[in-house]
């Protein structure tokens, strides 16, 4: 055992092991700027198909700057640019004249602070699958059932589904987040600290869906808690100052990085 | 660093030092000092504003009758009502609504929304500024130019797009301000669903705001109700029933205008009817604005 090993035995052996998918996400040489500002430099990584992936760095390192390039998020915000290339299947998605509606579509996101829509339960789950699907009554039913039931909310909402969604629970409110991305059949998806803002309960029950949601899409997680990247990533990337320090399976990072910068973060000398 | 111990309420709190009672005293009067004229300034402003209403009252209640409704603005020395005044002004308020609230609506959500940091915008939201600050009197020569001299008379119409250049700033402002309110988080979540901006706007954004664009518009509303001099150039008056919006218009402000500057006691009671019956509509218009707003905030609770 190595003695700069940060995290007790436990939950670095429940961290699921990585078995090599194909690669699903590739970023080559990808610089980031807010105005003039560059806050990413030259970053390079994969993230493999249907397995989850942990960025963690101290704060400002450019992690979630890093998720927000990759289902381009940041275009809504002239002062922000991004150059390099983002192979999502191998195509380019940093292209211009990307048609982004349809790339948000396959790339979910979903974002630190709850953010259901002022409508429905239901609507809050329908209201984008419309945008790509003509679906019946009874298809869209069954759809946003299916949704509710991915993200184990079904029963707790089944009796209220056209009440508002912003009268739930912090911990629901981010489900029906997840369940409202996972209803669009997305391939990637990106959560940014998506348990941060919530109480331990309703953080485990994000993280069991984390790992159920696994089998199906490739997940990209940005957390501050190491023990959550610990628990249910089967890679960690480690950013620092803009920089990608360090990506390798979840366990050899924590147990035996590579890296000065990575050690000493992960034994908390700094950050 | 040891937890500290909490600090005890003020007033159980042991004043020990000489020091410490001299300002724990100062302290006490100048809050005390404050929160006196405090008082005083409030009671003024609505002293003022109560005292306003009650003569309204006093004086508009006594001169209510059915007549107002019936009749139309007399010649004086003769009985009559306020009906052509009234529809008059329900004419071209209707039509200024209609005519400035979309255009407002639609040049907010532009500046809120697709033109956040464009230049233009800042042009905008400045020029809006003065629009919004302007005299009415300077919108009602404006329009006498831009219409009534095209025209080569006084109009419906040209009242009624005086108003709506009143109404407008006030919307553009209160509809980006509201606007604005929506998190961009809320923003950011619908379009990571690839949702197309338009339909972001129309189902997030307007109806997140919803309550508050609802009251900027019942606000402009209010505004115009009451406003006088932009009509006086416009939509002039008209003493006899007429619902032509091409011609003069009779309109409740500037009937108060002309009344109550008269030496007949007949008009002048009319004229207080006449405020009174603009400062109650305002009134309803405020209250629905305000029983919106909380309904639907009580909905999303």
């Amino acid at each position: 055992m190595s003695m700069f090993q940060a995290l007790p035995d436990d939950i670095v052996a429940h961290a699921p092991v990585a078995e090599p998918t194909p690669i699903k996400l590739s970023v080559r040489d990808l610089d980031f700027y807010y105005g003039k500002n560059k806050t990413l430099n030259s970053i390079s990584l994969d993230f493999h198909d249907r397995s989850v992936t942990a960025l963690i760095g101290p704060s400002g390192c450019g992690k979630s700057t890093l998720l927000r390039t990759l289902n381009r998020i940041y275009s809504l915000y002239p002062n922000q640019t991004a150059s390099g290339e983002i192979l999502l299947d191998g195509e380019n998605i940093l292209a211009p004249g990307k048609d982004l509606n349809n790339l948000r579509a396959r790339v979910g996101m979903v974002f630190q602070k709850p953010t259901p829509f002022p409508m429905s339960i239901y609507e809050n789950i329908a209201f984008a699958v419309r945008m790509y699907e003509k679906l019946s009554k009874s298809e869209m039913d069954d759809r946003v059932e299916w949704g509710l039931r991915k993200v184990a909310l079904w029963d707790e909402v089944k009796e209220k589904l056209h009440a508002s969604g912003t009268g739930l629970s912090g911990g629901q409110q981010q489900r029906l987040c997840i369940a409202r991305s996972v209803v669009l059949n997305p391939e990637v998806l990106l959560l940014d600290e998506p348990a941060s803002a919530l109480d331990p309960i309703s953080t485990m029950k994000i993280e069991e869906l984390i790992s159920e949601l696994r089998a199906d899409y490739t997940i990209i997680i940005v957390t501050h808690n190491m023990q959550q990247a610990a628990r249910t990533s089967d890679y960690t990337a480690f950013m620092y100052l803009g920089d990608l320090v360090e990506i390798s399976p979840t366990r050899e990072l924590f147990t035996n990085p590579r890296e000065a910068r990575t050690r000493d973060y992960i034994t908390g000398r700094f950050g | 660093m040891s937890v500290q111990t909490p600090v005890k309420p003020t007033t159980e709190r042991q004043v020990s030092s000489p020091y410490q009672r001299r300002m724990y005293l100062r302290r006490r009067i100048i809050s005390t000092f404050h929160m006196a004229m405090s008082h005083v300034v409030t009671f003024l402003g609505v002293a003022v504003l109560a005292w306003i209403l009650w003569s309204l009252f006093g004086q508009g209640f006594s001169a209510l009758s059915i007549k107002l409704f019936t009749e139309m603005t007399p010649p004086p020395g003769s009985d009559g009502g306020l009906l052509n005044a009234i529809f008059g002004s329900l004419m071209m308020v209707g039509i200024a609504t209609v005519l400035g609230i979309p255009i407002g609506l639609l040049v907010g959500t532009y500046l809120a929304e697709y033109g956040r940091y464009a230049k233009i915008s800042a042009v905008v939201r400045f020029i809006n500024d003065i629009l919004l600050s302007a005299p009415s009197i300077l919108i009602g020569l404006f329009v006498y130019e831009l219409v009534v001299v095209p025209m080569g008379h006084f109009s419906g119409y040209a009242g009624a797009i005086a108003l709506a250049v009143i109404a407008l700033p006030v919307v553009v402002r209160t509809s980006e301000d509201m606007l604005l309110l929506v998190p961009d988080t809320l923003r950011e979540a619908a379009a990571a669903l690839g949702i197309p901006r338009w339909r972001v706007i129309l189902q997030v954004s307007y109806r997140s705001a919803g309550p508050g664009l609802m009251t900027g518009a019942l606000l402009a509303v209010a505004r115009i109700s009451g406003e006088t001099a932009p009509l006086l150039f416009t939509s002039l008056n008209n003493q006899f029933w007429s619902t032509n919006m091409n011609q003069p218009m009779a309109n409740l402000p500037v009937v108060i205008f002309n009344f109550a500057m008269s030496p007949y006691d007949d008009w002048r009671s009319l004229a207080w009817a006449g405020a009174l019956l603009i400062t109650l509509a305002v009134l309803g218009l405020t209250i629905a604005a305000r029983t919106l707003l909380a309904a639907k905030s009580r909905m999303k609770g």
